[in-house]
């Protein structure tokens, strides 16, 4: 087998849909590429594919990872050529790269691409509503505090989240119109994390950030794994 | 344009539903074509998404240089009270343009449940609901599908109706719409009617008049204008060779009904089975050719990336070339884990083969539909199935290892007694037991699911009253209470939505208010069970002072005029009236798609033939 990772987007288009709505797609358009694509055995065969973190619905990203299987080994630019041509709107490829598997000799195999993750950047765009310079205070605010818990209600549970432990570098904020952006660096563990919409709410509703909530928009720039990009550890 | 703000897509259920975008949809430059066509269904989506002649007409309208065709579906529940709050109009999927901005919009008429529905989505499109009320910026209101063989109950709510396959006549409606508009739209609103109404096939409701007679019956609807026709035959095609099929379907993003490929084999059903309407509307058989469908099932795999294709039709195991087909198919797939299916199966050990043969998943289990519990009553309804038929055929899909059988049954047909109704236990039963003699153990599930008759339009069983709803309940207790095997499980229709459908589908013009009343009073999505309001439809019949059972469950005579007769699939009423005089007298009719031709009018009406390629083959042989 011949692995491939791909870096994809997760463009306006298709920010509604889920993660896993998002994996079906891929699939059928690795078909439609007609790429030697690898299945798993059985009777309802399925492409051996993998992704990295799920995104939350509404989100969009430059930053999708994907590992896939071929049965032959196909030169890049064919590969990048044939899927690029077959993807939908709302999903481009902007790398692909062959995973080298390790010798068996070098031991352990390659970390499952969900695992390698560690990090998320994440740009956050929304409306001013009132004062830049009580914008920038309240970000300010919430990067000194030393302990900032978010309640976290879902239909199963609901439960505290202790959040400064997530934060890897303070929250950065700039203008661009009439539109605040924050910078949000958030480190992904395999216990939990934290999603960059649940700190725009704290900013907003304990810290006062006066944005127009309905109307941000969230996009992952990055997901990285020991300080890379996640298609530069392969 | 409308654009919908995250804050509205962020709350509500499934917001992909709303946002368009998807591989295959057409987008044209507005100001580039003449005709702005919208498609729409009723329901949600999902529902919309999965339907084939849509998806037909999609292509077959944008085909056309100067035709732009956008889809729409009903919003959800939830969608529509944010739209109603903060008035956004309804919209289209493709240029997200205000559905009142286009030249037509068709809605598909897939069961008379939408009906409030359609009315539900003029309302949010701001088009008037009634016909009369609309202005010449409105767009023009157009229906088609299977309930569009009494179309009296919503007449007053459309421009005009399609009756029967619409591939060609869709085509010459938007010709002769684009000709009245480059001729300076004479006659305005009424004159396009006029030039529409000259086509085969097409029903301009207004240009009637309908009498009811002393008794508050239907006497009679006769034609107000010159170019209304008196009486209204179905469009047909002839060689389903020569038509567009679908070949680039639209790509959800998220997953709906039908996620595959539908491979129309052919269209028609003539084994005749006497409740059936599908049976009489889409006569006669016509299949495509092997060659032809293998090309079409590459086109749509290339274009679709699907990896299960769906082989449809109304009985698909009586398609002359399917053991090739299916051979042709799994060596044009091969390793591209293609996955074939068919949607029923016939009771014989044919289909069981087959379906060994494309490996259906065995998990999901092996449908059949005897339809009636007893021999007689299957005789009644021309169901040319025995007890004997179902053994051989369940005997043969246990030892290709299925456990789960499921097994469709009808209640309430003519002349069904209780004896009929426990002999659907029995049945179910004797199933259940032969898993265990071919097995020496038990562990097999046999699922009874039982749907309430409902009598409909030109079918031998149109005159026949329905049961009333407490009756329905009564059998559906007795029937529970015959089944004493633990292997049997049991499935019911809502007796209280049959009823309703049973009203609707034989209902005349004076439905429409009824139906007006109803949604105005709340009623939507009445498909869905959890959203369906009796009371408000029974509210609503008593407001408009109709009595419901008079449609539902009132035996009409066989001399009397029917609302319905003007709109035809072509087959004669005395056809009709022959059949149910066999059924009452247990009698078979045979299948004319390769048996003797049983007269009922389709062919020589429509200047049609069968097409079915071994009959051909026994012609030529004889021929020779
Ligand atoms: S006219 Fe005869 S051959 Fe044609 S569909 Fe009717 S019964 Fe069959």
């Amino acid at each position: 087998m011949y692995k491939y990772r791909a870096q994809l987007t997760k463009g306006d288009e298709i920010r509604y849909i889920s993660h896993l709505d998002y994996a079906g797609v891929m699939e059928r358009a690795i078909r439609r590429a007609k790429l030697p694509a690898a299945y798993t055995e059985g009777f309802n065969p399925h492409l051996k594919m993998s992704f990295a973190s799920p995104l939350s619905l509404g989100v969009t990203s430059d930053a999708e990872y994907m590992d896939f299987e071929l049965t032959k080994p196909l030169c890049q630019p064919e590969i990048f050529d044939k899927l690029s041509a077959a993807l939908p709107p709302g999903i481009k490829l902007i790398k692909l790269k062959p995973v080298k598997e390790p010798k068996p000799c070098e031991g352990k195999k390659h970390k499952a691409l969900m695992a390698e993750v560690e990090q998320g950047i994440y740009e956050v765009v929304a409306p001013l509503i009132g004062d830049w310079d009580a914008a920038v205070k309240a970000v300010e605010k919430y990067n000194s505090a030393h302990e900032v818990n978010y309640h976290r209600v879902t239909p199963k549970k609901t439960r505290d989240i202790e959040v400064k432990q997530y934060m890897l570098e303070p929250v950065k904020i700039g203008m661009s119109g009439e539109w605040v952006k924050l910078t949000m660096n958030i480190s992904i563990t395999q216990t939990g994390s934290i999603k960059p919409a649940e700190i725009l709410e704290l900013l907003h509703t304990e810290y006062g950030l006066p944005v127009a909530l309905g109307r941000a928009l969230i996009n992952r720039s990055k997901l990285m794994g020991q300080g890379k990009d996640l298609i530069d550890l392969v | 344009m409308i654009k919908l703000e995250p804050e509205i897509l962020q709350a509500v259920e499934k917001p992909a539903r709303y946002t368009g975008h998807e591989l295959n949809a057409v987008h044209k430059d507005w100001d580039g074509v003449d005709c702005h066509f919208a498609l729409a269904m009723a329901d949600t989506y999902e529902v919309g998404m999965s339907n084939l002649g849509l998806k037909i007409l999609y292509e077959v309208l944008n085909n056309r240089q100067d035709t732009a065709c956008e889809r729409v579906y009903a919003p959800w529940t939830d969608m529509e009270a944010i739209m109603r709050d903060k008035s956004i109009p309804l919209f289209s999927l493709e240029s997200f343009t205000e559905i009142r901005k286009f030249d037509f919009l068709g809605f598909t008429l897939q069961y008379e449940m939408i009906y409030s529905n359609i009315l539900n989505m003029l309302d949010l499109a701001g088009i008037p609901i009634w016909a009369k009320n609309r202005s010449e910026k409105d767009p023009f209101i157009l229906g088609g599908g299977p309930t569009v063989y009494n179309t009296e109950p919503i007449a007053d709510f459309f421009d005009f109706f399609v009756l029967g396959e619409g591939e060609e006549v869709i085509t010459e409606v938007a010709e002769a719409f684009v000709k009245w508009k480059k001729d300076g739209k004479p006659g305005g609103r009424k004159g396009f009617l006029k030039e529409a109404a000259k086509l085969e096939g097409i029903y301009v409701p207004s240009f009637y008049e309908v009498k009811y007679n002393e008794k508050g019956y239907f006497s009679s609807i006769t034609p107000k204008e010159p170019e209304a026709k008196a009486k209204i035959f179905k469009r047909v095609i002839k060689d389903l060779d020569r038509v567009h099929f679908v070949e680039k379907p639209v790509m959800p993003y998220i997953g709906i009904v039908h996620d595959r490929i539908m491979l129309e084999l052919f269209r028609g059903c003539t084994r005749g089975c006497r409740f059936c309407q599908a049976g009489t509307s889409y006569r006669p058989i016509r299949e495509r050719s092997r060659e032809y469908l293998r090309g079409l099932a590459r086109k749509l795999v290339d274009s679709s990336g699907y990896n299960e294709m769906s082989l449809t039709s109304l009985s698909s195991a009586d398609y002359s070339c399917l053991g090739e087909l299916v051979d042709d198919l799994f060596s044009d797939f091969e390793g591209e884990k293609v996955s074939f299916s068919l949607p029923s199966l016939r009771i014989d050990s044919f289909s069981i083969d087959l379906a060994h043969k494309m490996q259906q998943v065995r998990k999901s289990g092996l449908t059949f539909a005897p339809e009636a519990g007893t021999q007689r009553l299957r005789d009644v309804i021309n169901k040319g199935v025995t007890e004997e038929n179902l053994m051989t055929a369940v005997e043969a899909a246990f030892k290709q290892g299925w456990k789960q059988v499921k097994l469709y049954f009808m209640m309430g047909l003519p002349t069904e007694t209780d004896e009929d109704i426990v002999g659907i236990a029995r049945l179910a039963e004797k199933v259940a037991r032969k898993y265990k003699e071919v097995k020496g153990k038990w562990g097999v599930t046999v699922t009874i699911s039982v749907s309430c008759f409902v009598p409909k339009p030109h079918t031998p069983f149109q005159w026949f009253g329905q049961l009333p709803k407490d009756e329905f309940e009564r059998r559906q207790r007795l029937l529970k209470d015959s089944i004493t095997e633990r292997a049997v499980k049991f499935h019911y229709h809502d007796a209280r939505v049959s009823v309703l459908e049973g009203a609707i589908s034989r209902g005349d013009r004076r439905i429409s208010k009824v139906i007006y009343q109803a949604w105005t009073d709340g009623a939507k999505f009445d498909g869905w069970t959890d959203l369906f309001k009796e009371d408000v439809w029974h509210e609503a019949f008593r407001k408009c002072g109709i009595d419901m059972k008079e449609y539902s469950e009132r035996t009409r005579d066989f001399g009397e005029p029917l609302p319905w007769e003007h709109t035809t699939p072509g087959v004669s009423k005395e056809f009709l009236k022959r059949e149910w005089d066999k059924a009452i007298a247990e009698q078979l009719t045979e299948d004319c798609r390769r048996g003797k031709c049983s007269g009922c009018g389709v062919c020589p009406s429509l200047k049609v033939d069968i097409v079915d390629w071994k009959r051909r083959e026994g012609e030529v042989k004889a021929s020779v």
